[in-house]
């Protein structure tokens, strides 16, 4: 029945594809129809036209920019309203497991059959006066419910800093600091689910991102958190703070090529009122020829993150995984990508091992959408393995969103 | 105890390599541009009074530049950013400003220079826009730094800044920027003419790249390979535009050079046009280095097509 459910899913989204790509197909006048055709050929043929650039999915739609002038409106009237954009997310998901198989929902394992609403999600961003720049993120996760998903200040006027009071994505690693429709796969990593939860780590907070004087970038990222995090910190006293501080350095190898690694750290107060501390490592190479920039791609990552709890409590004392992947653009609508995920190294106690093994096929029309299938293998230790199949229709409306290297 | 103590060692040598990479104070202006037609210009007026650098080169397109951390470092160092303005760096310029932590450089500061503000803007929507219609820019067609007069313009822009940055090389940059004028001047007079003959050719174009180029030349486009601005064609519209460029007899097809010229060349070869791939910027084909290059370069390769089409005694 599942399967049923599935396939029923599937010729959906490829019917929404199919229709999207083939408007050329209506009936033509008779005199332009073999050229037509020949046309239509020859397009099949020959490598894809120039025009928008489509992110790649890992990087699609940052922030709304705002017009290097403040604001995208143009009347009058509107001059001073925040530039908006929303994002929406329409997910269609298989799985080989029968629900009700395990009390507690385990990381990668959340995936249901169905067709569900993801995320939508409206950004407002405006500089507040001279000195200030604002944006709010308001995300409806499954549709449901509006929470605020990021909404901080930041400073414009102090040389080589940003100062950001507010409640945001925290700088750990590479994969935290994504919104759910950038994420390069359609779901998170399991070791940034197992140690952050499945909102990741989002605390309220101040933080200090400094520019280094320094040939190539390097910055240095300084917060103060309310340790809130229900995996990890959580401190019943709710005054307890967390202190966060993540280093990440990019170097240009070429004009193509960009390295990056980041080192990540942070520590606070859980519920026994003693130390939860996390770390990790990233390490990024990409690759996109500025002859060619529209048609070609290569984005290489990996993560290492580690946390411990202080005393061993039911969810984890130590536990520590890896993600690895790739992304190649190999048209100039088409990406393909492949990741590999394991945790436990080390095991948290009782848990074992789990990897996690995914590709994914995304067709990008524009910079505004895309359509994405995704496949997983997941293995838990000592237990049968999991197929997932995940298709998802990603848009965004509004204002023109700035796009994250 | 052990961690607080790594994590001093780790400060310190921040703090160290740091100041070991501090330049020392330079005397000249460093400017930052977005495309590199506008650092030809500066460099013209600020001679060697500014040191100038161009995120984009010749070969790219600006409308897609990814925001590279490495940009921002050059701009956190600059004392002027100059950009094309229009939306055209939209996509990422913002970001690189934001990530810059340069307050100098922050809109209405005095290191922030929108290029566009004294030209005459084309093709400026008028009515409601929306992205159904394609990649519009609703300010207005973005690429006027191909009708030289418009160079001229944003030089004098150029100039009015580097005066307000450096009172005391004012008379240094007003004599650059004279010399660049005149001479300018007199080699759009000279362009003018040898392109008079061929006044109310109609062409089609791929982008609509060429239009403040067509505009000065008193040429005309009579459609586009792009159906929709930054939207590939359709076969449909392909087929479209094959007819068209039949039935008016135009002989001239233009691309950009950071335009994949394979979609142009079909329609080329379908309808027995000639493609003519030019520039769209300084540094966009081998040994033009300078702004005027650029258009002596366009205008003798246009030159050499309308000679060919006469001597077959076509009218182009």
């Amino acid at each position: 029945m599942s399967m049923m459910k599935w396939v029923g899913v599937l010729s959906i989204f490829s019917l929404i594809c199919f229709l999207n790509t083939s408007f050329a197909q209506q009936p033509p006048e008779e005199k332009t129809k073999s050229l037509e055709e020949e046309f239509q050929k020859a397009l099949e043929q020959a490598p894809s036209a120039p025009g928008p650039t489509p992110q790649q999915p890992g990087t699609q739609a940052g922030s709304p920019a705002l017009g290097i002038g403040g604001s995208t409106a143009t009347g009058l009237s509107r001059a001073f309203n925040p530039a908006i954009s929303i994002n929406g997310l329409f997910l269609g998901s298989y799985t080989s497991r029968e629900p009700g198989e395990e009390a507690e929902v385990r990381p990668g394992e959340e995936i249901t059959t169905g067709v569900h609403i993801q995320e939508v999600e409206a950004q407002f961003s405006a500089f507040v006066d001279p000195y200030l720049r604002a944006d709010v993120i308001l995300a409806l996760p499954k549709g449901e419910g509006v929470e605020v998903e990021e909404g901080y200040i930041s400073t414009l006027n102090i040389p080589s800093v940003i100062l950001r009071i507010g409640k945001l994505h925290d700088p750990f690693g590479k994969h935290n600091l994504l919104h759910t429709h950038q994420f390069p796969f359609i779901d998170p990593p399991l070791i940034n689910e197992r140690i952050f939860g499945e909102e990741g780590l989002t605390e309220i907070g101040i933080d200090v991102s400094y520019l280094l004087k320094l040939p190539w970038f390097s910055e240095v990222r300084l917060d103060l958190l309310n340790g809130d995090n229900e995996v990890l910190f959580n401190s019943p006293k709710g005054s307890d703070l967390a202190y966060l501080a993540h280093f990440k350095n990019l170097w240009d190898l070429s004009d193509a090529t960009t390295l990056e690694l980041g080192e990540s750290y942070v520590v606070g107060k859980n519920e026994f009122e003693d130390i939860s501390q996390a770390a990790g490592v990233d390490l990024t190479l990409k690759w996109r020829p500025p002859q060619r920039a529209l048609y070609r791609a290569f984005i290489w990552q990996t993560e290492y993150l580690f946390a411990k709890k202080d005393p061993a409590d039911q969810t984890f004392d130590k536990v520590g995984g890896l993600y690895t992947l790739v992304q190649y653009q190999f048209a100039r609508r088409w990406w393909i990508q492949g990741r590999y995920d394991l945790l436990g190294i080390p095991e948290a106690e009782g848990e074992g091992k789990t990897y996690r093994v995914s590709s994914l096929l995304a067709f990008v029309p524009t910079e505004f959408s895309a359509f994405r299938v995704q496949y997983n293998y997941l293995k838990p230790e000592d237990e049968e393995g999991i197929h997932q199949v995940l298709a998802q229709v990603n848009f965004t409306i509004g204002s023109h969103p700035a796009h994250q290297y | 105890m052990k961690f607080a103590k790594l994590a001093g060692i780790w400060i310190g040598l921040l703090a160290f390599t740091t100041i070991f990479f501090i330049n020392p104070a330079q005397a000249e202006l460093k400017v930052v541009t977005t495309i590199p037609d506008l650092a030809a210009i500066t460099q013209e007026i600020g001679g060697n009074k500014v040191k100038v650098q161009s995120i984009a080169k010749g070969y790219q397109d600006p409308h897609f530049l990814e925001a590279k951390p490495s940009y921002m470092v050059q701009l956190n160092q600059a004392d002027l950013l100059i950009y094309v303005g229009l939306q055209l760096e939209i996509g990422w310029l913002p970001l690189l400003i934001q990530g810059a932590r340069n307050p100098a450089l922050n809109l209405g500061g005095k290191g922030n220079l929108d290029a566009s503000r004294a030209i005459q803007v084309l093709e400026v929507p008028t009515g409601e826009v929306d992205r159904s219609m394609g990649d519009i820019h609703p300010e207005g067609n973005p690429h006027y730094l191909l009708d030289p007069r418009n160079g001229i313009i944003v030089g004098q822009e150029i100039l009015d800044r580097l005066k307000l940055l450096s009172p005391k090389d004012s008379a240094y940059f007003e004599a650059n920027f004279k010399n660049f004028r005149d001479k300018l001047t007199a080699q759009i007079a000279d362009w003018e003419k040898r392109m008079a003959p061929f006044k109310g050719t109609q062409v089609v174009s791929y982008h609509k790249l060429f239009e403040y180029l067509m505009n000065w030349l008193g040429f005309s486009a009579a459609g586009y390979i792009e159906e929709k601005p930054g939207i590939p064609p359709t076969a449909k519209h392909l087929a479209f535009i094959t007819e068209l460029i039949k039935e008016k007899k135009i002989k001239i097809i233009l691309n950009g050079n950071y335009t994949d010229p394979k979609i142009a060349q079909l329609v080329a070869d379908k309808s027995g046009a000639k493609l003519v791939i030019l520039p769209a910027a300084v540094g966009g084909e081998e040994d033009i280095d300078i702004y005027p290059k650029l258009f002596e370069r366009i205008i003798s390769k246009l030159e050499v097509e309308f000679r060919q089409l006469q001597s077959f005694n076509v009218r182009p």
